[in-house]
């Protein structure tokens, strides 16, 4: 279902981008997603003080309540991942939260946006275990018995496939069907505000669907640290 | 955040995500076997091998759970 109205693809139209940015809401919320987290970001670090102040104390409850949350998942070999984990959770919440504002797009709501964040975070978990293990990563791979690789082999093959689909159409699916729902509710009784419950649990459910990516990840980058079973 | 309430969020995590991921893996399964199948030109054999090992797959992921879950 096409959206009635999107902001920003009447600002492309100013510059005569307006049938590509119609075909490609994501792209041009995920900048605006983008953006919105780098301003932030700017502001949070412009003024970092020993004794922190208003804004401070938000973004440091935050930050390092997460991070003691990863290593204690990981351990302490899982901090260095640790900025790639909270980028995806902020990029995800943002996109999320972004679909509740009307003439919006939410990003996480198209398989493409997903789809990359969950390649990143699975391949990410890759890498770490080739980092930490070396070539002996593969005996993740190859299950406990040596005669038996044969069969591991494909069947693990195919449950490290099924972590980067399950990201992507979790995450999709509820932000998707979250958008079709508002957008049937306002069509039916937009006039009797309808969709305001929906809307009210879709805060939630952002948060929520933000919380589980990001802790799946932690989860999988925690699996790839530890040794082969 | 509590270092209880942290363990209890990563296990609802872990377990809330173990249906789709049996799910997928199964279609994961049929899916490749029925990719090679066109690539070999053997028709049904390989579907049902790769559909047999996503099944394994998927019931793999739900022992691993089992043995997890003995822990409490």
């Amino acid at each position: 279902m096409e959206h009635p109205y999107l902001f920003l693809t009447s600002v492309f139209g100013l510059f005569g981008l307006e049938e590509w940015a119609a075909h490609h809401p994501h792209v041009t919320y995920m900048w605006l997603a983008m953006i919105i987290l780098i301003v932030f970001g700017w502001l949070a670090g412009k003024s970092v003080s020993l004794v922190p102040e208003t804004a401070q104390n938000v973004f440091e409850v935050l930050i390092s309540g997460l991070e003691e949350f990863v290593v204690s998942i990981t351990g302490e070999e899982g901090r260095k991942s640790y900025p790639l984990l909270i980028s995806i959770f902020l990029f995800v919440l943002v996109g999320n939260l972004m679909g509740l504002v009307p003439s919006f797009f939410a990003p996480t709501a198209s398989v493409n946006t997903t789809m990359a964040l969950a390649l990143i975070a699975v391949g990410w978990s890759h890498v770490v275990g080739v980092w930490h293990h070396g070539f002996k990563y593969i005996k993740h791979f190859l299950g406990p018995v040596p005669l038996m690789i044969p069969l591991f082999l494909p069947i693990e093959l195919i449950a490290h496939l099924a972590r980067v689909l399950s990201l992507t159409f979790r995450l999709f699916g509820n932000m998707m069907g979250h958008e079709l729902v508002v957008l049937i509710l306002l069509m039916l009784g937009g006039m009797f505000l309808a969709p305001l419950p929906v809307m009210a649990m879709g805060v939630f459910v952002a948060l929520v669907q933000a919380f589980v990516f990001f802790l799946l990840s932690t989860m999988y980058i925690a699996g790839a640290i530890e040794e082969a079973h | 955040m509590k270092k209880e309430t942290g363990n209890n969020l990563r296990e609802l995590g872990y377990f809330a995500s173990l249906g789709i991921s049996v799910a997928l893996s199964i279609f994961i399964g049929l899916g490749l076997g029925l990719w090679l199948d066109k690539k070999f030109d053997t028709d049904p054999v390989l579907m049902f091998v790769g559909l047999g090992l996503g099944i394994v797959a998927g019931f793999s992921n739900i022992i691993r759970a089992g043995k997890k879950g003995k822990n409490y």
